[in-house]
C-alpha cells in the first residue's frame, strides 16, 4: 500500500464510493484527432470557455459592489473603477474579456462551419452552439446598460427599438423588454436580472450539454475520413495544450486590461463611461451599437421605410431571421457533408457570409465618409460605400488567391456573388438592396445551370487531401 | 397650421363663380390654382370656404389670379376670414384692379413693380394685421365699405409732404402706443413710454426739434408693413439683426455725413464694421449668443443717446458688476475721475472690444500699463511692478491649469481615479478667473487673498500626479511581474508537453 503514489490513492477511495473508474478509463483511452487541418480550430471552444469562466469570476466580483438604482447603478460603477482596490482592474478584464469571448465564439463557429463538424452525428453539437451563440449576445445586450450611461441608455433605447417592427408581437415584445414603453430603470432592473440570473443558469447548464455531446462523440475527424487515421490523447497532452493556450489568453487579457482600460478606442469597442445617463435628454446622432451587432444595424439602414406592401425594419428583420435561421439549419441543408462528402457550395457560403458582414461593419464604422469636412458633420454614404468596397475587395481577392492555391477550391459562386453585390454597391452606386438582389438573381441562376447538370457540384473542392 | 376645426363638408358647394375661378386654365394649358392651393382650399373649414364663395359672388375676387395669390398665402382659417372680410386688402391685392402699381399688395412686388414694403406676404405676417388692426387702423376709413372715404385722404399729410418731412410719424404712432388704456386690449406688456423716451433722444432732438428727416423715427427701426415683435428672428430689431437696422444709417457714409461728435470730428460709420470684430458682436451674430449686447443693449434704443463719459461705465457694469466693484475701490478710480478718463473703454476700447487676454498686461505684447504709466504716473516702480506681478501670477495659475487639464485626461486613458484632480483643476479655474478680475482693484493683497489659493491648488495638483504616478507605476510593475510568473508557468506546461510526447 505504502507505494501507492496520493493520488492513485485518492483515485482509489473514489472509485470504491463512487465507482469512477469508467471515468477515469474514458479519459484515458480519449483521443482527439489529428488530420487534415490545423489543430488550432479545435482550441477555441476551449478559449471561449476560458473566457466565460473568466466572466463568470470578474461579474462576481462586480455584483459584490455594483447596486442597480436610478441613483446607484452609475455611482456605483464609477466607485468601482475609481476606489475599490482592484476594481478598475475588474471592470476592465470583464469588459475585454467579454469581447474577446464573443471574438473567440465568432471564430469558432465559423472554423466549425467551414471544417463541416456539424455533419452527422454531431447535428446537436451545432444547434446547442448556436443558441450559446445567440445567448451570449444577449448577455452583450443586457450587459451594456447597467452602467447606466448615456451611451447605454440611448443605444439601449435604438436596439430594443427595432423589435418593435416584428409582425403581430413586436409592440407586446418591445414593452416586455423595457417594462414599459420607454427605456427606464425598470429596465435595467430586468436586464439586471437576465445579465446575472437567467442568462448565466442557461449558459451554464447548455454548456454542459454541448461539452457532454463533444466529450461523448469526441472531437470531429477531418471531413472523408471515416475512421480517425491517428490521435493524441485528450488527458494529459491535449488538456496540456488547451492549458497553455488558456495561460496565454490570461495573459493577454491582463495586459490588454491595463494598458487598454476602456477598450482600444474602435466605435463599438469601448467601454468608457461617460456621463450619466438621462432620460430626458435628446438623443444624440451616430449612436452605434457594440461591434458584434453593428450589421444589424447597418442593415437596418440599408432598408427604405417601405418595400413590397411592408416596413423596411420589419422586412429587415425577416431577412435577418431567415440568415439565422440557415446558419441554425446548415447541418441538414448540407446534403453533400452528411455523406461525408466535401462541400465546396457551404465552404464558399461561410466564405461569402464572412464578405457579407465585414462589408457591413466596415460601412457601419463610416469608414471614407469624412464626416469631419462634410457641411452638416455627416459622413458621406456613397463615399462610405465606395471606400469600404475599395477595402473588400482586395481583401476577397486575396482569400479566393488563398483558397485555390493552398486549400484547392474550385466553387466561387456564393463568394463571387458577394463580391459583386459590394462591387455594383460601393463603385456602381447601385443602391445596396437593388445590387443585393442582382447577385443573389445571377448566383442562383449559375446554381441552377450547375444543378442541371448531374455531376454538377462534386468535383468541386478537393481539401487537403 | 389649420388644424382649429376639422374640414366641415356639409352644405357647402361653391358657386358657379367660384367653381369657375378655381378651374381656370392659364393660356398654356395649365390650372391657375395649382395642387397645393387647391388643398389648401378643400382643407378649410365651410365656413371659410362661404367667405370665398362671398366674395366670388361680389367680384372683389373675379380673376384666377387674384385668388391664387390669396390662397398661396396658407392663412390659418382665423387670418384667412380676417382677410377676406377686409375689402381694403382684398382689393388692393387684386391686379386687376390696380392700375398703379405702387398701390398693388403682391405676393411678388419686384415682379408687379411695387415698392418693397407693398409685399402681401409681409403685410399679413404683420403683427398689427396678425391682431386685426388692419389696413384702415393706420390709412382711415372703413374696411366694409366698397368705396375709398374721403377721410382716408385727409388722414395724413400729402405725399410730397410725408417724404419732405417725417416728424409727423412719432406722433401718430404714439396715438396707440403711449395710450396705456388702449395697449392693454392688445399687448399688457408692451411698455408705452416710447414716444416719452425718443423726444429725448439724439434722433427725436433732430426729427423733432430740428425737423431733420434724416433722424431716425419709428418706421425707421420697425418697418411700414410687416411689422414683427423683436421675438421673432425675421424682426429687425431681433437683437441679432439690431446691429444692420442700426448700421442701416450709422455705417453709411453719405447718410452720416455733416453730423458731428461734441468734439467737432465728423461721427465715424465704422461702428458695425468694429462690432463685428468685437467679442460682443461675434459672440451675438456667429454663436447666436443672445446675452451679447447689441447697439440697443449700451445705447438704448428709443431712447438713444451717446453715452457720455461718466455713463459709459455703468453701461459696462450692467454685464460685467464684478470687474466694476474692484475698479470703484482702485486706486485707478480716483486718477480717472481725475483726468475725466472714461473708465472700462480706456484700456478695453468700444465698439470693438476685443476679447481680454492675459498678455494686456504683459510689457513685451502689450504697452497698456507701462506707456500711461510713464506718462501720468511718472513711471512709478511700484505700479510697473505691480503690473509685472498680476502677469507673472496668472500667467503662473493658466499655465499650471492647463497642465493639470491635460493630466486629468490623461488619468482618464489610462483608468486612473482623475476625480479629485478634476476638482482641483475646476477650482483653480474659478480662482484664476476671479483673479483675473481682481486686476481691476490694481491692488496686491486684495490680488493675492485669491492668488494664493491658486498656488496652492497647483501645489495639490502636483502631489496628486505623484501619487498617481507611482500607482501607475505599481500597476505596470505588477503586470510585469504577474506575466513573468505566467511565461514562467507556460514554458514549464510546454517542457511538460515535450516530455510527455516524446515518450509517445
Amino acid at each position: 500500500m505504502s507505494d501507492f503514489r496520493a493520488d492513485q490513492r485518492l483515485l482509489k477511495w473514489l472509485d470504491e464510493r463512487y465507482g469512477i473508474a469508467p471515468l477515469v478509463e474514458f479519459l484515458r483511452e480519449k483521443e482527439v484527432p489529428v488530420g487534415g487541418h490545423p489543430m488550432v480550430w479545435y482550441f477555441l471552444g476551449g478559449a471561449t470557455l476560458f473566457f466565460f469562466t473568466v466572466q463568470i469570476m470578474s461579474g462576481v466580483m462586480l455584483l459584490m459592489y455594483y447596486q442597480p438604482g436610478e441613483q446607484t447603478a452609475y455611482e456605483s460603477i464609477r466607485y468601482i473603477v475609481t476606489k475599490v482596490p482592484f476594481g478598475w482592474l475588474v471592470r476592465s478584464v470583464h469588459c475585454w474579456s467579454a469581447h474577446l469571448m464573443i471574438t473567440s465564439l465568432v471564430i469558432h463557429m465559423f472554423s466549425t462551419m467551414m471544417l463541416k463538424s456539424y455533419r452527422p452525428p454531431r447535428e446537436l453539437t451545432w444547434v446547442t452552439g448556436f443558441v450559446l451563440f445567440s445567448l451570449t449576445l444577449g448577455f452583450g445586450f443586457s450587459g451594456y446598460l447597467l452602467p447606466w450611461n448615456e451611451l447605454a441608455f440611448f443605444a439601449t433605447s435604438v436596439g430594443t427599438d427595432s423589435v418593435k417592427s416584428l409582425p403581430l408581437i413586436g409592440e407586446w415584445l418591445l414593452q416586455v423588454l423595457r417594462g414599459g414603453p420607454d427605456v427606464t430603470i425598470n429596465t435595467l432592473y430586468r436586464f439586471f436580472a437576465l445579465h446575472v440570473c437567467v442568462l448565466p443558469i442557461t449558459l451554464v447548464g447548455l454548456v454542459t450539454v454541448h461539452l457532454l455531446l463533444i466529450q461523448r462523440q469526441g472531437m470531429a475527424p477531418p471531413i472523408g475520413e471515416h475512421q480517425v487515421a491517428r490521435g493524441i490523447r485528450f488527458f494529459p497532452n491535449f488538456v496540456l495544450r488547451d492549458l497553455l493556450l488558456w495561460l496565454t489568453c490570461l495573459a493577454a487579457l491582463v495586459t490588454l486590461a491595463l494598458l487598454l482600460p476602456f477598450g482600444p478606442g474602435i466605435p463599438g469597442f469601448d467601454w468608457e463611461l461617460g456621463q450619466k445617463a438621462d432620460p430626458l435628454a435628446p438623443a444624440y446622432p451616430g449612436i452605434k451599437p457594440e461591434w458584434y451587432f453593428l450589421w444589424i444595424y447597418q442593415l437596418l439602414k440599408e432598408f427604405p421605410p417601405h418595400l413590397f406592401g411592408l416596413e423596411g425594419p420589419q422586412l429587415c428583420l425577416l431577412v435577418v431571421t431567415g440568415l439565422m435561421a440557415t446558419w441554425a439549419l446548415i447541418p441538414w441543408l448540407d446534403r453533400h457533408a452528411r455523406h461525408n462528402e466535401p462541400s465546396p457550395a457551404f465552404s464558399d457560403f461561410g466564405v461569402g457570409a464572412i464578405f457579407f458582414l465585414l462589408f457591413l461593419m466596415l460601412k457601419a464604422w463610416d469608414i471614407g465618409g469624412n464626416a469631419q469636412n462634410s457641411p452638416d458633420g455627416l459622413p458621406d454614404p456613397a463615399a462610405v460605400a465606395r471606400t469600404c468596397a475599395w477595402i473588400l475587395i482586395p481583401v476577397a481577392a486575396a482569400t479566393t488567391m488563398l483558397r485555390v492555391a493552398v486549400f484547392r477550391h474550385r466553387w466561387f459562386v456564393l463568394s463571387g456573388a458577394e463580391v459583386l453585390h459590394v462591387a455594383l454597391h460601393g463603385l456602381g452606386g447601385v443602391s445596396y438592396l437593388a445590387a443585393g438582389a442582382i447577385a443573389a438573381a445571377l448566383a442562383a441562376f449559375v446554381i441552377g445551370i450547375t444543378l442541371l447538370r448531374a455531376d454538377g457540384i462534386r468535383p468541386g473542392e478537393g481539401g487537403r487531401r | 397650421m389649420l388644424g382649429a376645426s376639422p374640414p366641415q363638408e356639409e352644405g357647402f358647394a361653391p358657386s358657379e363663380k367660384l367653381a369657375g375661378l378655381l378651374a381656370a386654365k392659364r393660356d398654356d394649358g395649365g390650372p391657375w390654382i395649382g395642387a397645393d392651393e387647391r388643398a389648401y382650399f378643400d382643407e378649410l373649414p365651410a365656413r371659410a370656404k362661404m367667405l370665398f364663395d362671398q366674395v366670388a359672388k361680389t367680384e372683389l375676387v373675379s380673376e384666377p389670379e387674384h385668388l391664387r395669390q390669396i390662397l398661396s398665402l396658407r392663412l390659418p382659417v382665423a387670418q384667412i376670414e380676417l382677410f377676406l372680410n377686409d375689402k381694403c386688402v382684398v382689393c388692393h391685392s387684386d391686379p386687376a384692379v390696380q392700375d398703379r402699381p405702387e398701390m398693388l399688395l403682391s405676393t411678388d412686388p419686384k415682379a408687379a413693380g411695387s415698392p418693397a414694403h407693398m409685399d402681401l406676404r409681409e403685410s399679413v405676417s404683420d403683427v398689427h394685421f396678425r391682431r386685426g388692426l388692419s389696413c384702415a387702423g393706420c390709412h382711415g376709413g372703413n374696411p366694409d365699405d366698397d368705396e375709398m372715404a374721403d377721410e382716408i385722404y385727409d388722414r395724413w399729410p400729402d405725399a410730397d409732404k410725408r417724404a419732405r418731412d417725417r416728424a409727423w410719424i412719432p406722433k401718430f404712432c404714439a396715438r396707440c402706443h403711449a395710450d396705456p388704456a388702449f395697449m392693454r386690449g392688445f399687448a399688457p406688456a408692451l411698455p408705452t413710454d416710447q414716444y416719452a423716451k425718443y423726444r429725448e433722444s439724439r434722433h427725436g432732438q433732430l426729427l423733432l426739434g430740428k425737423r431733420d428727416s434724416k433722424a431716425a423715427q419709428c418706421v425707421s427701426c420697425h418697418g411700414a408693413h410687416g411689422i414683427r415683435g423683436p421675438q421673432s428672428p425675421r424682426s429687425k430689431v431681433h437683437p441679432k439683426q439690431v446691429p444692420e437696422t442700426c448700421g442701416a444709417c450709422h455705417a453709411d457714409a453719405e447718410h452720416m455725413a455733416g453730423y458731428r461728435l461734441p468734439n467737432g470730428k465728423p461721427l465715424p460709420t465704422d461702428q458695425l464694421a468694429d462690432f463685428k470684430k468685437s467679442v460682443h458682436g461675434r459672440a451675438l451674430l456667429e454663436r447666436g449668443d443672445l446675452g451679447a449686447p447689441a447697439c440697443n443693449d449700451c445705447h438704448g434704443n428709443h431712447a438713444a443717446l451717446p453715452p457720455s463719459i461718466t455713463s459709459i461705465a455703468q453701461v459696462c457694469r450692467t454685464c460685467h458688476a464684478a470687474n466694476g466693484e474692484f475698479f470703484d475701490g482702485s486706486k485707478h478710480k480716483e486718477a480717472f475721475d481725475r483726468e475725466g478718463w472714461p473708465e472700462c473703454i480706456q484700456c478695453h476700447g468700444n465698439h470693438a472690444v476685443a476679447k481680454t487676454d492675459d498678455s494686456m498686461l504683459s510689457e513685451d505684447h502689450s504697452p497698456l500699463c507701462y506707456d500711461c504709466h510713464r506718462e501720468n504716473a511718472n513711471d512709478s516702480e511700484k505700479c510697473n511692478s505691480t503690473a509685472k506681478y498680476f502677469h507673472e501670477s496668472i500667467t503662473t495659475l493658466a499655465q499650471g491649469s492647463e497642465s493639470l487639464s491635460a493630466l486629468v485626461t490623461s488619468f482618464d486613458e489610462r483608468g486612473l481615479d482623475a476625480e479629485p484632480l478634476s476638482e482641483v483643476t475646476q477650482e483653480l479655474h474659478d480662482v484664476l478667473k476671479d483673479t483675473r478680475s481682481r486686476v481691476h482693484a490694481s491692488d496686491r493683497s486684495e490680488f493675492d487673498d485669491v492668488a494664493k489659493r491658486g498656488r496652492e491648488l497647483i501645489n495639490q495638483g502636483r502631489q496628486l500626479e505623484q501619487q498617481a504616478e507611482a500607482e501607475y507605476r505599481f500597476r505596470t510593475n505588477g503586470l510585469r511581474a504577474a506575466l513573468g510568473v505566467m511565461v514562467l508557468l507556460g514554458i514549464l506546461l510546454y517542457l511538460k508537453i515535450r516530455q510527455i510526447e516524446s515518450r509517445g
